[in-house]
């Protein structure tokens, strides 16, 4: 009788436990991943020596990471290159075998690829392509179709549907290897979303897409997050597809985790300059500004100058008594600069 | 079952989409039957009664079975996997609820189907013009177990074939060299499509019995004509199916370690 009950409390506690986890979409936990790389010196030689004497290094691409993703966030991560981003879209994705660490997706470990799970998520890599080249998109995603095992109905709703928000229905039956990258990477987005997944990986989704063809793909995944609540996590280069789509950052350098929050928080903590914009009612030494701050341009007659943010209103208040200033506006340091700073790798002091 | 059927379609049409490519190499299938029926045809105008055993018919027959069951057998998609695995778009395998291996088998055995399409239209051509002495055989029993051993031949080589393009999961850049190895230098030579594997001395031949080689392409051969019966035709059957659970074995173990080891490169 005890003995039952006793089950029973263990039985309750598990479930209550694996409820938490799940209500997390992603959680990640001391992530760890080392890679095994063998050098090799350059030439016919370094070859040779290569093959009989390789020498191998380790390559820490992630350090102990953490985090986690709600369901319906739209997160944005971002690094300089070689910072382990898709490395752990990877990992995320059940592609690569973690050194270390937690992953769940979905209530799923990643890496055993349960078809349940790999039926709810997608991983699309602006540089990968699965549509097959010699044919048209309709045969890749009439594959896909049965591959996922779509019903029948759902596939043609799905389909009419991404093809019309995403403009392709003209070139579906065209061999893609005939189509524009633009195009392709948009039947790309649908070959990889016909299952509907709830979970969106997405690698530099925009790379070399035009200015028109980036707002397309932007819009969708904008709407996709919204329409379907789904969980995206997005790497990119691209400052304008973050500043349009995430409001949550994580910046990530070396294989560690330098800011996890709000784009807004970032730019804050990271703004360490503001902008002054001077409009001069009649010409004027512009020597004279380099003693005010760093002149980032001047045509006359403005002149756009970055001073230290807590310096800032003495700043203004020297411009005004010794320029002959017709109009002057103080303003943050624009997202995109800030942004553009991190991809380099400046130090960003952790947030928590 | 239907994701396979889709998979098979799909690499159906693959194949047509370099017509010109199919064609000529359809034309040189043909050419090369020529050449080997008027070699032959002419070693045996020379002289009269049998050449290692083997009558005019049934030289002609095993040469004509060579080329036929090579280019079913032998022919085989999957060595694409070793590419696939080094370029990195195994990714897009990877990520789906789809098994790999069943997705190259079908792929293989789609292609095959072509192939067989294709081949006995030609076949039957080349019969009408060249009118050969051929060697049918008749007992119903040899034919069905000569189709068994084919079967049995093919998925012997997918498997062998699909470790060996596994390798690059360790080094993608040593798939070709696995490759050239056992597809040309053990197969081609073991197999018995270079020359009939009964001229070699009978020890050999009783040491070979014993791998899966002479499984693929002299053994099915040699059932058709009738040259293996009884007894020695079920030992070859069950030392052919017994390296099909061996290799399928092996295959899976590689496959788990390979994967493992796998850093899905680059991008």
């Amino acid at each position: 009788m005890l003995r039952v009950s006793a089950s029973r409390c263990y039985t309750l506690a598990m479930n209550k436990n694996t409820k938490e986890v799940v209500e997390k979409t992603i959680i990640v936990e001391h992530l760890t991943k080392n890679f095994e790389i063998t050098e090799k010196k350059a030439g016919l030689l370094g070859s040779l020596q290569s093959l009989f004497t390789p020498s191998k290094k380790t390559v820490r691409a992630l350090k102990s990471i953490t985090f986690s993703i709600a369901q319906g966030e739209l997160v944005g991560f971002i690094g300089p290159n070689g910072a382990g981003k898709t490395t752990t879209l990877k990992i995320l994705s059940g592609l690569l075998y973690p050194t270390a660490g937690f992953t769940q997706v979905l209530g799923y470990d990643p890496w055993v690829r349960h078809p349940e799970f790999l039926k709810q998520i997608a991983l699309v890599m602006g540089q990968k392509n699965q549509l097959w080249w010699d044919l048209p998109a309709i045969d890749t995603f009439e594959l896909n179709s049965a591959i996922y095992e779509i019903p029948s109905k759902k596939y043609k709703e799905t389909l009419d549907e991404l093809t019309t928000i995403l403009e392709v229905k003209k070139i579906l039956n065209t061999q893609v290897r005939r189509l524009s990258l633009g195009q392709r990477m948009r039947l790309e987005l649908v070959a990889a979303l016909l299952h509907q997944p709830k979970v969106l990986f997405l690698d530099e989704p925009t790379i070399g897409l035009d200015v028109v063809g980036q707002q397309k793909v932007r819009d969708f995944i904008f709407e996709y997050n919204k329409k379907y609540s789904a969980t995206i996590m997005l790497t990119s280069h691209n400052m304008d597809d973050l500043i349009d789509l995430a409001k949550r950052v994580i910046v990530i350098d070396k294989g560690q985790i330098l800011f996890d929050g709000y784009l807004k928080e970032l730019v804050a903590q990271f703004a360490k300059e503001k902008i002054i914009k001077v409009y001069l009612s009649k010409e004027a030494d512009v020597k004279r500004f380099d003693d005010i701050g760093r002149v980032k341009r001047f045509s006359y007659p403005q002149a756009i100058i970055a001073v230290p943010r807590e310096a800032s209103a003495v700043a203004a208040a020297e411009l005004l008594q010794n320029f002959p200033v017709a109009d002057l506006t103080i303003e943050e340091e624009p997202v995109e600069d800030i942004i553009r700073r991190v991809f380099k790798g400046e130090v960003v002091k952790k947030n928590k | 079952m239907n994701k396979y059927l889709q998979v098979f379609k799909i690499s159906f049409q693959q194949e047509f989409a370099y017509r010109l490519n199919f064609i000529m190499w359809r034309v040189r299938n043909v050419l090369q039957i020529f050449v080997v029926f008027f070699l032959w045809d002419t070693v045996f105008s020379f002289r009269e009664g049998e050449l290692f055993g083997y009558d005019r018919d049934r030289i002609l027959t095993y040469v004509f079975g060579l080329i036929f069951i090579k280019a079913f057998v032998l022919s085989a998609r999957a060595q694409d996997v070793a590419g696939e695995i080094a370029r990195g778009d195994i990714i897009n395998y990877l990520l789906k609820p789809v098994s790999y291996f069943k997705y190259w088998l079908t792929r293989d055995i789609s292609s095959k189907a072509l192939n067989l399409i294709f081949a006995v239209f030609e076949f039957g051509i080349l019969y009408l013009i060249l009118k050969p002495p051929f060697y049918f055989q008749t007992n119903p029993f040899q034919i069905l177990l000569s189709v068994v051993a084919i079967c049995i031949a093919i998925y012997t080589f997918y498997l062998i074939l699909f470790i060996v393009n596994v390798i690059p999961f360790w080094a993608p850049e040593m798939g070709w060299g696995g490759h050239f190895l056992v597809t040309v230098i053990l197969v081609e030579f073991l197999s018995g499509s270079l020359f009939p594997l009964d001229i070699l001395p009978a020890n050999l031949q009783n040491i070979l019995s014993f791998t899966p080689f002479p499984y693929l392409i002299f053994f099915p051969l040699q059932v058709y004509l009738g040259k293996i019966t009884g007894l020695l035709l079920l030992k070859g059957i069950v030392v052919s199916l017994v390296w099909i659970v061996i290799l399928w074995f092996f295959m899976k173990w590689v496959w788990n370690k390979g994967f493992k080891a796998y850093q899905a490169y680059g991008r």
